[in-house]
């Protein structure tokens, strides 16, 4: 059968006791891109590991099942195996040399090389031709079209940069006939993402089959010629591209047909709570020049941008986290934004986007995580042992934990149950039990719907939205879905190249915030 | 992370079983061997406690324990420029090592939390480059008790002073039980119990809790408004108090008081037991360090004269070192091996 590149027959996998894959079948033809949809936990990742040879799988018992791989039946023991028969690999995290440029990246281990002694010295000894392998990068970068200089060190390049540098290695590759790709649009911005997959169509086109992983349902339905949706590891339906309907795949996905939230919004008078005057953040990536933005009291605030322009920094300049210059007033009083405490205890929280290294304690409980930001930076929950040693009051931390995971529907075993072990969506609901504790006055949540499943975004959304209505909180959330900005926010902040660009309503036009997305005056008016 | 035993653990553990048979085959006294295994145990047991505050608040393994062991050398020669003598005598030197292994802490802290990233290596050279300090603190500090001096020109204090007229095995001779030839000192293995608990208690409490998220993430902790380096000084000035309290019933168990060079020779032994007790990278358990310190102590005491026997006079310190160096480099390299799972 020279049709399909790769077929999969009967795939299971557990991880201990826990199926994680049931009977998976699919097959990719030559050219094809082919969709593959699913909520966090639904087995994507592992089925992709299993493809890639990722090392992980024979480490926790192998799997049952058959891949055929261009007609033969094949068992890869090692990514390298995989990537020796034309197999490449997207990641959602980033697999590059931070301390390397660019165009090393790209060309690491098909380096162009070039020797004083001929092939005597064998490849190994060879020197590495600088020079072409600049050529080289700066040719398939500019095929994707993205813009950056070759010679930057990639540690020192934003997120979305790094995307970019880790598409082009692989579609760099001859010879690629099967790329894999894990959520490769989840820390891209509109924008970019729409780049991405005008590459992916051009490589579609020249034979090479793609397996493309996203939760992004309009993409999938954009790109994709073939869709399969798993469910809790099972395939729970296969369309073709004439048959794609987002609304079906979400069902599909999630099971159930969600609700979407929508805020009304209130008239507030409007008083400052937080005043940035010319405020600047020297975040690597996301730098953010001379910031002048009242926040008011009481309302929800997006904060938007592509990916890279600077509405990650706000938050993160606030908590102290990055160098800053400029003045941030609380009320009327400025504000030290080093003392990262004192911060806390005038009331202004963050959640970041960046939840496995500084939004969730992985090795501990769902309990411990929810309640942690309370107890030690504000001392809640506690009482006095023997009238001098500070314990937690159990009884009500048990209260306030089963209250938090029954309202939040945190999914989980129980609130001793390990918050690594949870799928994305159920951390994130981890991470807001935790902010609503502390009950902050402003509360920053960046990106909350990062890398989280249908079900559990409108669940966060609605969250959000009832912290805002019924503590009062002023909410500050960057995020780069616009679509849900414009369901919660009273305003949103668009900001291009650091500078903010303009404060929109909700309602606006798409045109209004594509230029303000970009930077670009309207024409008429002002 | 459970604290289920694992395979290094049991093959120790089997290799020690195996040693003891060959000691017996070899015709050498086993129930002396095993009461001073119980001796040895608690002699080390205390400084090996050292390490887990700063493991746990994520500062890494205390390669500086000469620090807090300076703090208890000097604690204990106050004691003995007093005249302190008995049980009393012991908990005074104690009680007087807690003032400089504070002090000390607080510096060890500082320079510890201007180096983050690279604590072990800097916390060798603190070692290092502290002891020579010392060496020429204890020729000048002006002691008067004859018994501390050289005998010669009564001067500086002398290299290696006897706790005999002190305090010196007092917890060793204090309630011990004779088992038929086995005797076990059980006022020494509650004072370490008594020292395990209260090690266990503090990391129930709030402080301790606390130091456990910091190890485990410190950019979650500092957005939860807790000043990560007030609690990592206080692991390290814990770890070095922990430290002083250990060299002093080292000493009197061993019957001396060793200064100059000496403490240098305490630090890697104390980070290769908690190693072999299970303890890899970023908790330490009282547990790690229970176990590892008996099965740790308990080889070495019968490696020692086995291999006198059947090798070459000498060998025990050869075993010695490749066991306490392969085992810290073992555990590096299962360290790395983790990370990159």
């Amino acid at each position: 059968m020279g049709e399909y590149v790769l077929e999969v027959r009967n795939l299971e996998k557990y991880y201990g006791q826990n199926k994680v894959l049931d009977k998976v079948n699919l097959s990719i033809k030559k050219g094809q891109i082919y969709g593959l949809i699913g909520a966090n936990g639904s087995g994507k990742s592992t089925l992709m590991n299993i493809l890639f040879g990722n090392s992980v799988i024979s480490g926790t018992g192998g799997y049952s099942g058959d891949v055929i791989f261009e007609g033969e039946r094949t068992r890869f023991r090692s990514t390298t195996e995989a990537i020796g028969r034309g197999i490449g690999m997207i990641y959602q995290e980033f697999m590059l040399i931070p301390e390397m440029t660019v165009a090393e990246n790209i060309k690491l281990t098909r380096e162009n090389t070039k020797s004083i002694f001929g092939k005597a010295s064998g490849s190994m000894l060879s020197f590495v031709d600088k020079r072409k392998d600049n050529e080289d990068a700066a040719r398939v970068l500019e095929q994707l079209g993205f813009q950056i200089d070759n010679s930057y060190l990639v540690k020192n390049i934003s997120v979305n940069a790094k995307q970019f540098v880790e598409i082009a290695r692989e579609v760099n590759k001859e010879d690629l006939k099967l790329l894999l790709l894990d959520e490769p649009t989840a820390v891209l911005g509109d924008e970019d993402a729409g780049k991405l997959i005008k590459v992916l169509k051009e490589l579609a086109k020249k034979g090479t089959s793609v397996l493309f992983c996203s939760h992004r349902l309009h993409e999938i339905c954009q790109v994709c010629d073939h869709v399969t949706v798993l469910r809790d590891g099972q395939v729970i339906s296969d369309y073709t591209k004439d048959e794609l309907d987002m609304h079906t795949l979400a069902r599909d996905m999630i099971g159930y047909d969600v609700a979407a939230v929508k805020k009304e919004h209130l008239n507030r008078e409007k008083k400052e709570i937080l005043k940035f005057q010319d405020f600047s953040v020297y975040m690597p990536g996301e730098y953010l020049d001379g910031l002048n933005l009242d926040v008011y009291q009481g309302e929800i605030l997006g904060l938007t941008s592509l990916s890279g322009h600077g509405k990650l920094a706000v938050g993160y300049g606030v908590m102290g986290q990055f160098p800053v210059r400029g003045e941030l007033l609380h009320g009327s009083a400025a504000m030290e934004v080093k003392n990262v405490r004192r911060t806390i205890e005038q009331g202004i929280f963050l959640l970041p986007d960046d939840r496995k290294n500084m939004g969730l304690l992985l090795e501990h409980s769902v309990r411990d995580n929810i309640i942690f930001s309370g107890f030690y930076g504000r001392n809640l929950f506690q009482k006095k042992m023997g009238g001098i040693f500070p314990v937690k009051d159990k009884k009500e931390i048990e209260r306030y934990v089963e209250e938090q995971i029954e309202k939040l529907e945190i999914k989980c075993e129980s609130a001793d149950q390990k918050v690594k072990e949870l799928s994305g969506g159920n951390q994130q609901k981890v991470c807001i039990a935790r902010a609503v504790l502390v009950a902050p006055k402003v509360l920053f949540v960046m990106e909350p719907t990062r890398g989280v499943d249908i079900g559990a975004k409108e669940k966060i959304l609605d969250m959000l939205v009832q912290i805002n209505r019924e503590q009062g909180t002023t909410i500050v959330v960057a995020s780069s879905e616009l679509e849900e900005l414009k369901r919660i926010s009273d305003r949103i902040a668009v900001f291009c190249e650091g500078k903010l660009s303009q404060i929109l309503p909700p309602d606006a036009s798409d045109e209004e915030f594509a230029f303000a997305f970009t930077g670009e005056e309207e024409e008429d008016g002002q | 992370m459970d604290s289920r035993i694992k395979l290094p653990q049991i093959i120790i553990t089997v290799f020690m079983a195996a040693l003891f048979v060959l000691a017996g085959f070899l015709g050498m006294d086993i129930p002396e061997l095993i009461s001073g295994s119980f001796t040895k145990f608690v002699m080390n047991g205390v400084l090996v406690l050292a390490m887990i505050p700063m493991i746990n608040a994520g500062v890494g393994m205390n390669f500086g324990l000469p620090v807090g062991i300076v703090a208890g050398l000097l604690g204990m020669c106050v004691a003995i420029q007093l005249r302190m003598t008995g049980i009393a005598g012991f908990l005074g030197a104690v009680a007087l090592s807690v003032v400089p292994a504070v002090l000390l802490g607080l510096i060890y802290a500082k320079i510890l939390n201007m180096v983050k990233g690279k604590e072990d290596i800097a916390a060798i050279f603190i070692g290092y480059s502290f002891i020579p300090i010392m060496n020429f603190v204890w020729t000048v500090i002006p002691f008067t008790n004859r018994e501390m001096l050289y005998p010669v020109g009564a001067k500086g204090l002398r290299p290696k002073i006897s706790l005999e007229n002190y305090f010196g095995n007092v917890l060793n001779e204090l309630m011990v039980l004779k088992l038929g030839k086995i005797s076990v000192p059980l006022g020494l293995l509650i004072t370490y119990a008594v020292m395990c608990l209260l090690v266990y208690g503090f990391f129930k409490t709030k402080g301790g809790s606390v130091m456990l998220a910091v190890g485990e993430n410190e950019k979650f902790c500092q957005l939860s408004g807790i000043r990560i380096d007030r609690v990592r000084t206080m692991a390290i000035v814990l770890s070095t108090v922990i430290g002083a309290a250990g060299i002093c019933v080292y000493a009197q168990t061993y019957g001396f008081v060793e200064l100059y060079n000496a403490p240098l020779s305490h630090s890697f032994p104390a980070v290769s037991a908690i190693l072999i007790g299970g303890c890899i990278g970023r908790q330490a358990k009282i547990s790690h360090a229970v176990l590892g310190t008996y099965l740790y102590q308990t080889i070495y005491l019968l490696s020692a004269p086995i291999a006198n026997a059947i090798l070459i006079p000498q060998m025990s310190e050869i075993v010695r070192m490749i066991i306490t160096n392969g085992i810290i480099l073992y555990a590096f390299l299962k360290q790395e091996r983790r990370r990159r799972q």
